[in-house]
């Protein structure tokens, strides 16, 4: 330390930046040999034995790094610091070594080893960054290792080490793109996961290796949906980006009927943008097109799965990042029906109070999507309203959203909010404000006299640059109408003397000479003044003289014969050339010579024809060809690696490719949309109870077991009808899936990792009789140890229950290293009743209290019954014991599988056998005292329905009436 | 996908420069600097672009962050994600300044290394990260007399110790962790107002946006309470209680936030993290529970020797108890004013003529509730015309409310279990800031 420092005083100081000690670059020392020393030095103390003094050292490398200054020379002493104990030493010669591994090629693989013993580490956190650190490395040589190491970590049990191979392998393509089809592979296992943490990453892999592979995500498109509310905030970004462009190639346009109306009505609406003109078009054209749709194909339904992704994507509009809430807003702008965009707009709004930086990004996204959906963003006018804090790039976006926002209803207060922001001291700002007045002048007819009359007021402001941009402004307003405002075209002439912009003495030149006829007293006059002038002007101002003088000699000759000879003349000898050539065009048509041709007959037609009045409209008019939230959206311009979004399918997507896909065959053949959320894992129940009807009631004490065999019977029963083998496998694959109960079944945590210390323990009820007492409730438990260190000896003590309740613990666990995951089943009994079961759960070192409640719907098991059995036994439970109640079903709820899934998952329960489809049945018994519970949905006319359970415990009774009827109401 | 990030000081100083993918020429950051200063105006735009690189760039704590990118990712990702990085870093380094990144090369570093990999952004929760992070932060604390005056006589601790300095919710969260620093946790709830006053002296518009942000430095703390006042209310229709209810007409939380206690108690329960996060955003439109902190009530007339007069006539609404600091009065007047004469009725003010902004800045230290202060400008206008006259106005305030919430918003107790071993201080601050309070002449 000293001597570095010392070294410093001595060279004064050169690098006047910065911590003294740190950060020099060897080359800009003064003096070579102390540069030596100076290394020597570092060496020295990456060498010694002590940390302390190796971290001193890597620090200072890595400060030398981060300031952009090449420490390359020191790699051998690092490289040698890679097997060091010390983390955090460690850490950073990674750092280093990702930095200069490709300068120094040979040397780097001298790592190499000690990265693939990481690799083997048991810690998860040492194998993922080994990983992390070894695809970094960009060294050819190492390709195959790299292609090893990522195949054999996508298989990890660890999700974080899977999650780290997805991020390998773009790393691993952009060194090698040949390994691209190996790589697909991998992506193809990884997307299959079924964890959140690798799903985002997996996804940007995707979008780089192999963005047009989209047939990959057809079988996990529902998973992807599913999972996306919990995925990592970063990775939900990606993924709904990567959703949007995949649904807008395999859905139909939500707004096809709209669109064609699009198509038909831009021919007229060209020249006026105003909305007055669009809604008188919109019914007419509305039933031709509707006519022309009914002609074509029949109504347009929305697939399932694009529904799919609407729902799941709403939520994440409170997310509190910016860029999740901003690819939700894109993905329902570009994929929503019309009337389901609007939910967007507060999300939006709400982005507003952000920092600036984001506020801008946002105001570009809204005034592109008020232009189009005006409606949305209406309701939020007041959020527009500009503030004096804001800065000027976002007033003037500010000003952009609130002009097309502005309608005939909201005019008079926009036009007030403008009044006040010309006092704004910010030029731009008001010149911009001005311009904004402008435009709602032009596309709201109502209000244009207004605007014109507080335009002709500005005119008298003692700002120029005010001043200035109202002449440009009400030359454009003028032009509209110019027989009516010949006053205002008087006052104007008389600005000519003050008014000194350019461009503004340029617009009321055009526009007197335009207009000569209606002020055909003061035009020669202002003629003369210009003439006067002439040479002081700048180049714009004398173009427009040359064009008055012109006009004038058409119209008003006598009088003006010799000021145009004149001021041609001045033009002639101007140092511009334009000026010149314009000069001489000018005369050669205006002024009868012998030689002039048939043009100058027409001289008049060509000066003084009627002008198209120009179109005021937003210059984010255009922009929604890129896609929202793009990068080429804010520049507007196409950036390089820009994707177009696709357009829709023209056509509907043939129905029977759509077959073909995997998963689309699930719902097919079950009847029962595995669409609806969860439903993956709870498939199991409809399927049996379906093939139970056939199969005629069998008394079966082990009711899991049985379940499980008749699964696999009516499996194979289906196998035979579905011809495709493909398909078969993927049948089976589902099967597997679902008879696997731990993930099907909801989970609820006994003790976050927080509170125990890096333990944690989430339960579930696995639904599955306990073998060893079949009057005990099985609790599966799944323990994670996401501590450093092992946890041993996790056993119960202590347990207090009420009286009559009893537990069997599960076996202690004697080891949980560090990372791992362990499951054990545990019973209790809890009586029937819902009250608590309390233990403490023990470790070597630690002692936590925890309690296990169980839902009511938990405490029973599923028994068989026929329908008649059904009924007899109801008949003998009436009275007190049955508790009946009306409700309405939840919109989604109205089917019968819907009613079924609800029911199975708020109780345990099996469904029987029912002749009429009016009404689910369902029965079970209570775990401990085996009374029956009968459950009867009855569904009637517009989701009404009556719910009846029958049970001999009262208190049972009531419970489970509540749970059910809230999984059917909501 | 972000191929460089760097982070630049206001001087173009490079302090911090990781390139992730490779490919781009040295003098990349010498380009952005030039590109930045080259233009004018208060703000250059997010977005630049020089070839085929696209900088994204924020700017905060006198910093520039920088995220160039080749391919076309969202803009918004980019900014989001600078911007949380310096949340990071703040959090991490404990202040935000050029000083503090500079001591902590190797830390800002470290945690570049874990939130981005090969340009695609792993994760940026501090929760997570705290696993990885090994570096330890370097702090320079300034020299403070607030802190002399903790430390009584012989080191004994004084009454003042009641106060936290205000520094001391700036130091990285890290060091709580080996150090067995002080657990303390900060709880600051701030709102901004938003303001209009005609020139009629009635109301325009009224607008607050309030939020509740918690720092904690407690390694053990597991669960947090907050309760918020009994009668807190969403909404319009919603009335709880009796007497005067605090209202919000929005409002959002963090996702780590529990709000089963929410309806019932008012009381937000959550698992804070370590480092800085706001747990709950709202907003109130137009009517607010009190008065208005400020009033203004000007007179301006031209005197006979062509001279401008503004009487201005300011009264502070506060409770009588609390007072505003740091007052700001701004009042543009016609173009072409050159000089100004004022009569200030207290001595603590002061006023000048800003000629290049073109308006009188009129300045209160401290401005307690309840009072009146009232100040005379004469301004010496060539050329004075009645149109000039239109000139001036409107008038823009800024100032600070210590202690004191619009809304009426308060945090009744502050709990946290389990309880803490050993000592731990909660502190709970209130402050209501100006976003933007114009008063139209």
């Amino acid at each position: 330390m000293s001597a570095s420092s010392a070294f410093n005083d001595e060279k004064g100081g050169s690098s006047s930046v910065g911590e003294p000690e740190y950060g020099h670059d060897p080359a800009s020392g003064g003096i070579f040999s102390s540069d030596y020393k100076r290394h020597d030095d570092l060496k020295e103390m990456l060498d010694s034995n002590k940390d302390s003094l190796k971290l001193e050292a890597m620090k200072r490398i890595v400060a030398m790094i981060a300031r952009g200054k090449n420490a390359s020379d020191l790699f051998p002493a690092v490289v040698k610091n890679v097997a060091c104990k010390n983390i955090e030493v460690k850490k950073l010669v990674y750092v280093y070594l990702v930095r200069y591994a490709e300068e120094q090629q040979d040397l780097a693989l001298l790592s190499i080893s000690t990265f693939q013993r990481g690799l083997k580490d048991p810690n998860q956190l040492i194998r993922a960054s080994a990983l992390r650190v070894l695809s970094s490395i960009r060294v050819t040589i190492i390709v195959p290792i790299m292609m090893l190491a990522i195949k054999e970590a996508a298989s990890d049990m660890s999700p974080y080490v899977r999650k780290t191979a997805a991020h390998a392998i773009p790393k691993l393509y952009s060194l090698d793109p040949e390994q691209k089809d190996q790589l697909i592979e991998v992506i193809e296992k990884l997307l299959a996961d079924k964890t959140t943490l690798v799903a985002g990453s997996v996804v940007m892999a995707f979008e780089e290796v192999c963005p047009e592979r989209i047939d990959l995500i057809h079988k996990n498109y529902r998973k992807l949906c599913n999972l996306l509310i919990d995925v990592e905030e970063w990775g939900q970004v990606v993924i709904i980006n990567m959703l949007t462009r995949y649904a807008r190639t395999q859905f139909l346009n939500p707004n096809i009927n709209e669109s064609l109306l699009e198509e038909g009505g831009s021919g007229d609406k060209t020249f006026y943008g105003s909305d007055e003109d669009e809604d008188e078009d919109e019914e007419e054209k509305e039933k031709k097109a509707e006519a022309a749709a009914m002609a074509k194909r029949k109504p347009y339904v929305m697939d399932p799965d694009h529904r799919l992704l609407l729902r799941n994507t709403k939520p994440l509009l409170q997310s509190r990042n910016a860029a999740v809430v901003m690819a939700v807003a894109q993905l329902y702008f570009h994929l929503a029906p019309k009337a389901e965009v609007g939910v967007i707009a507060k999300a939006l709004v709400r982005l507003l109070r952000s920092h600036s930086e984001v506020q801008y990004v946002v105001l570009q996204n809204v005034a592109t999507m008020s232009i189009k959906r005006r409606g949305m963003f209406e309701p939020y006018l007041k959020s527009f309203y500009i503030r004096s804090t804001d800065p000027t790039q976002i007033k003037v976006l500010k000003l952009e959203v609130l002009t097309n926002l502005a309608n005939e209803t909201n005019i008079s207060t926009i036009l007030r909010e403008f009044q006040t922001y010309i006092k704004s001291m910010d030029k731009d700002f008001v010149a911009a404000t001005i311009q904004a007045i402008g435009r709602c002048a032009t596309n709201i007819s109502e209000v244009r006299d207004t605007c014109l009359n507080g335009l002709v007021q500005l005119l008298s402001n003692r700002d120029e640059l005010v001043v200035a941009e109202s002449v440009v402004v009400i030359k454009k307003l003028l032009q509209m109408q110019p027989e009516k405002h010949s006053d205002i075209i008087k006052h104007m002439a008389k600005l000519t003397d003050n008014i000194q912009v350019p461009m503004a003495r340029a617009s009321i030149l055009w526009l007197i000479g335009e207009y000569c006829e209606h002020v055909p007293k003061i035009a020669p006059d202002v003629l003369r003044k210009m003439a006067k002038s002439f040479t002081n002007e700048e180049d714009i101002v004398k173009l427009q003289i040359i064009n008055l003088a012109a006009k004038l000699y058409l119209t008003n000759s006598k009088q003006t014969k010799l000021l145009t000879q004149y001021v041609l003349n001045l033009a002639k000898y101007d140092q511009n050339y334009d000026i010149r050539d314009r000069a001489r065009f000018i005369r050669q048509l205006i002024v009868p010579t012998e030689k002039s041709g048939a043009l100058s007959k027409y001289a008049k037609k060509l000066f003084l024809a009627l002008k198209p009045a120009p179109v005021l409209e937003s210059p984010f008019k255009d922009r929604d060809h890129f896609q929202l939230g793009s990068l080429s959206h804010l520049l507007n311009a196409k950036a390089g690696g820009y994707q177009e979004l696709p357009d829709w399918p023209e056509a509907a997507p043939d129905p029977s490719v759509r077959n073909v896909e995997v998963k689309e065959s699930v719902p097919e053949w079950t009847k029962c949309s595995s669409r609806e959320k969860r439903k993956e894992k709870k498939v199991e129940k409809p399927f049996y109870t379906d093939s139970e009807g056939e199969s005629g009631p069998t008394e079966s004490a082990d009711s899991g077991n049985f379940r499980l065999l008749a699964l696999i019977a009516w499996s194979f029963f289906f196998f035979d009808s579905i011809s495709s083998a493909h398909n078969r496998g993927v049948c089976l694959g589902v099967f597997l899936q679902t008879i696997a109960p731990s993930s099907a079944l909801k989970s609820y945590e006994l003790l976050h990792r927080i509170t125990g210390e890096g333990l944690s323990v989430e339960y579930c009820f696995s639904r599955q009789p306990f073998s060893p007492d079949a009057n005990m409730v099985a609790v599966q438990m799944q323990f994670t140890n996401s501590a450093s260190s092992d946890t041993k000896n996790l056993h119960i003590e202590d347990v207090k229950l009420q009286s009559g309740m009893r537990v069997k613990e599960f076996p202690e666990i004697e080891l949980l290293p560090a990372g791992e995951t362990a499951t054990a089943v545990m019973g209790i009994d809890f009586c029937d009743s819902t009250q608590a079961a309390n233990f403490q759960l023990c470790t070597h070192t630690r002692k936590f209290f925890v309690s296990i409640q169980p839902p009511v719907g938990e405490l029973m098991r599923p028994v068989f019954l026929t329908e008649n059995e059904f009924k007899k036994e109801q008949g003998q439970l009436m009275g007190m014991n049955e508790i009946t109640e009306k409700l309405t079903l939840d919109v989604k709820c109205r089917n019968e599988h819907a009613i079924v899934q609800r029911v199975t998952t708020a109780a345990n329960l099996s469904r029987v056998p029912c002749g009429s489809d009016k009404e689910c049945r369902f029965a079970g018994r209570t775990v401990t005292s085996g009374s029956l519970v009968l459950v009867t949905v009855a569904t009637k006319e517009e989701g009404a329905a009556q719910l009846t359970v029958n049970c001999e415990k009262m208190v049972i009774g009531t419970m489970l009436v509540k749970d059910i009827l809230q999984a059917l109401t909501q | 996908m972000i191929s460089q990030v760097f982070i630049l000081s206001s001087k173009g100083d490079h302090l911090i420069y990781k390139d992730f993918r490779g490919g781009a020429g040295n003098d990349i950051v010498s380009i952005f600097y030039e590109k930045v200063t080259a233009l004018t105006g208060d703000q250059p735009p997010v977005v630049m672009n020089h070839k085929d690189i696209y900088f994204v760039h924020i700017r905060q704590g006198g910093l520039y962050w920088v995220a160039t990118t080749t391919a076309g990712s969202s803009p918004f990702t980019i900014t989001e994600f600078l911007n949380r990085l310096a949340a990071l870093v703040k959090d991490y380094c404990g202040s935000l300044s050029e000083k503090s990144v500079q001591m902590n090369f190797a830390l800002i570093y470290e945690l570049l290394d874990e939130i981005v990999d090969y340009g695609y952004i792993q994760t940026t929760s501090s929760d997570v990260l705290k696993n990885f992070i090994q570096t330890e932060a370097v702090t320079s604390r300034p020299f403070s007399l607030f802190d002399l005056s903790n430390v009584g006589l012989f080191g004994a601790e004084t009454q003042q110790s009641k106060v936290a300095p205000s520094s001391a919710a700036t130091r990285p969260i890290q060091s709580s962790r080996e150090q067995g620093g002080k657990s303390e946790i900060f709880v600051d709830v701030i709102e901004r107002m938003t303001v209009v006053i005609g020139s009629n002296g009635l109301l325009m518009k009224a607008d607050v946006e309030g939020e509740i942000r918690v720092k904690c430095y407690m390694p053990s703390c597991s669960e947090m309470r907050i309760g918020l006042n009994e009668e807190f209310s969403i909404g319009k229709s919603q009335l709880r209680g009796y007497g005067a209810a605090v209202r919000v007409d929005e409002c959002s939380f963090h996702q780590a936030v529990r709000l089963d206690e929410f309806d019932s108690h008012r009381i937000l329960r959550l698992c804070p993290s370590q480092g800085e996060q706001t747990v709950m955003q709202y907003q109130l439109s137009d009517d607010l529970p009190s008065a208005l902190p400020f009033r203004l009530f000007p007179t301006i007339e031209r005197d006979n020797g062509g001279r401008l007069l503004m009487y201005m006539k300011l009264r502070c609404d506060l409770p009588p108890k609390s007072a505003a600091i740091n007052v700001c009065a701004t009042i543009p007047v016609p173009k072409g004013s050159v000089s100004l004469s004022q009569e200030l009725s207290s001595p603590d003010q002061s006023a000048e003529l800003k000629p290049q902004s073109r308006a009188v800045v009129w300045k209160i230290a401290r401005f307690a509730g309840g009072t009146q202060l009232s100040a005379l400008f004469k301004l010496e206008v060539p050329s004075l015309s009645s149109a000039s006259m239109l000139e001036v106005g409107p008038v823009g305030l800024s100032f600070e409310l210590p202690k004191i919430t619009a809304t009426g918003l308060q945090i009744r107790f502050l709990r946290l279990s389990p309880i803490q071993p050993g000592p731990s201080q909660r502190w709970v601050r209130y402050v209501t800031h100006s976003d933007s309070y114009t008063i139209r002449i």
